[in-house]
């Protein structure tokens, strides 16, 4: 489904180095890694936000690089996107936001828009919040509208970048929870970038870590909690003493 | 950044590729814009949102800035009317002079103060908290949907805000001839309808356009380029206000020269 081969990419210096991975269809994928990692990088490569100076990203069986921008509006039709800002449009309303989408992808009967906001405000406990602004909601708050309206489509690949972040430890599981109900219901391939490793490896199925621009592990979830990898070891059970 | 144990010649030459970089984006940006218009690619009720926003909303500050703009003229040509008693030049003057060349210039920098900083804000503000990335990964056009209504707006809305403009600057520069020199309101209106000629006010309005363009691809240009989170969003639009104004400058000597 999401094939990434030999991805480089650098702004002052390379943030992606010789990046190979593969996501199976319908598999819930983890990318955990130190800040600086690279890993939000390589989510706007996938969402074809930026292009690799070497390397190909495949979706769906399309090069992303090499398509022209109707067909990769095409594509992005098929992708939903949370980004580490929440990126909520200031000047729309909470539903307005999370309908947008909906309204781009040519929905047009208000009633069925509504009760899917309805539902999706609902699934993020914060039903009510319909006529709110962005600027009035507080960051946890933000955080789950934007993962409203990144799910309202049920698109068939889904990137979430840091979809807990600012959240506390409850609503952060239950964001995980949901996510991972929503991911598995709709079949979808999702690729998740946390640092709330414990909580993300409650829902993962494969995990990859990411250093220094590079994939320097790639496996099951079990696998990656049973790492002897020095540094996938000590990221994964945040142990103080090792060589990060 | 410079340095400060750069030589000078590395100075000049971090200054010009920086200028060179940014006419060149603004000139990749107008040629992006104009294939989205044919055929055209617009957001119609986004168009309609910024024409208020921006023009709207713009009418008390220019209206304010162009009654005082007439009301000066009146005062700076007070000396002379009086010395020479050629109160039947009072509307000649202000016209040709508000006609030409003070309205439009005035009004796009009281434009570009108020309508393209904000522009600038907000752009670069969407920009550094990924909005305009949302944009595209939601399958948008962002140059369709937000800036090329924007430009459009920006020229059309400071056209018409130059027609405004002028017309009140002259209203107070006739107010202002009568209360001052006690030259009649009917001397000013004859003496500017007498001696004004289409042309003198299509040259403003010509102008008004390309400044309208200046102001609409520099404040669009600085929004979407901006980087450095927060403190980049505020050397955004200075660098968009200067390179703004700077723009204005040059289009009417060049305008003047090819319009007279």
């Amino acid at each position: 489904m999401i094939e990434v081969t030999n991805v480089w990419k650098r702004f002052a210096a390379p943030v992606l180095r010789d990046v190979t991975l593969r996501v199976p269809g319908g598999c819930l994928y983890g990318l955990i890694g130190p800040g600086a990692a690279g890993k939000s990088v390589l989510l706007k490569c996938l969402a074809g936000l930026l292009r690799p100076e070497r390397g190909t990203v495949q979706i769906f069986g399309e090069t992303i690089g090499a398509l022209d921008e109707v067909a990769l509006q095409a594509v992005r039709n098929r992708i939903g996107m949370l980004f580490q800002n929440n990126a909520l449009f200031d000047h729309l309303t909470v539903a307005e936001n999370i309908a947008f989408p909906l309204r781009r992808r040519g929905l047009t009967d208000e009633a069925e828009i509504a009760a899917r906001v309805a539902d999706r405000l609902r699934a993020v406990s914060l039903p009510g919040f319909e006529e709110r602004l962005p600027g009035g909601l507080s960051g946890g708050q933000k955080k789950r509208v934007g993962v409203a309206r990144a799910t309202v489509t049920r698109a068939d690949v889904v990137l979430y970048d840091e979809p807990a972040a600012g959240l506390d430890p409850v609503t952060s599981q239950k964001i995980f929870d949901l996510l991972r109900r929503e991911q598995q219901e709709a079949g979808a391939t999702v690729v998740m970038v946390s640092s709330d490793i414990d909580r993300l490896l409650t829902v993962t199925d494969r995990v990859g870590m990411m250093l220094d621009g590079a994939l320097i592990f790639e496996g099951t979830t079990a696998e990656a909690q049973g790492s002897l990898h020095p540094v996938v070891k000590q990221f994964v059970h945040g142990e103080v003493d090792g060589p990060l | 950044m410079a340095t400060e144990d750069e030589g000078l010649p590395a100075q000049t030459g971090r200054a010009v590729l920086s200028l060179a970089t940014d006419v060149g984006g603004v000139a990749v940006l107008a040629a992006r814009l104009l294939r989205r218009m044919a055929p055209p690619r617009l957001d119609g009720p986004e168009l309609w949102r910024n024409l208020h926003r921006m023009g709207v909303r713009s009418l008390p500050i220019v209206g304010v800035t162009a009654l005082f703009t007439g009301g000066i003229m009146v005062i700076q040509a007070g000396v002379l009317i009086r010395r020479f008693g050629a109160e039947g030049l009072l509307g000649w003057g202000a016209g040709f002079a508000t006609l030409r060349e003070v309205g439009p210039i005035l009004i796009a920098l009281m434009f570009s103060g108020r309508v393209g900083a904000n522009n600038t804000a907000e752009l670069a503000t969407m920009t550094v908290t990924e909005q305009i990335d949302a944009l595209e990964t939601l399958a948008i056009d962002p140059l369709a949907y937000l800036i090329l209504p924007r430009v459009l707006a920006m020229i059309t809305m400071l056209f018409v805000l130059t027609i405004y403009g002028d017309v009140l600057a002259l209203m107070g520069a006739a107010f202002m001839g009568e209360a001052l020199l006690g030259v009649s309101t009917a001397t000013f209106w004859n003496g500017l309808l007498e001696s004004i000629r289409v042309w003198d006010m299509a040259t403003g309005l010509i102008k008004s356009a390309l400044f309208g363009v200046v102001i609409a691809l520099s404040s669009s240009h600085f929004g979407l380029s901006v980087s450095g989170g927060a403190p980049g969003v505020g050397r955004a639009v200075n660098a968009s206000v200067v390179a703004s104004a700077t723009g204005i400058f040059i289009c009417d000597y060049l305008a003047t020269y090819v319009l007279q």
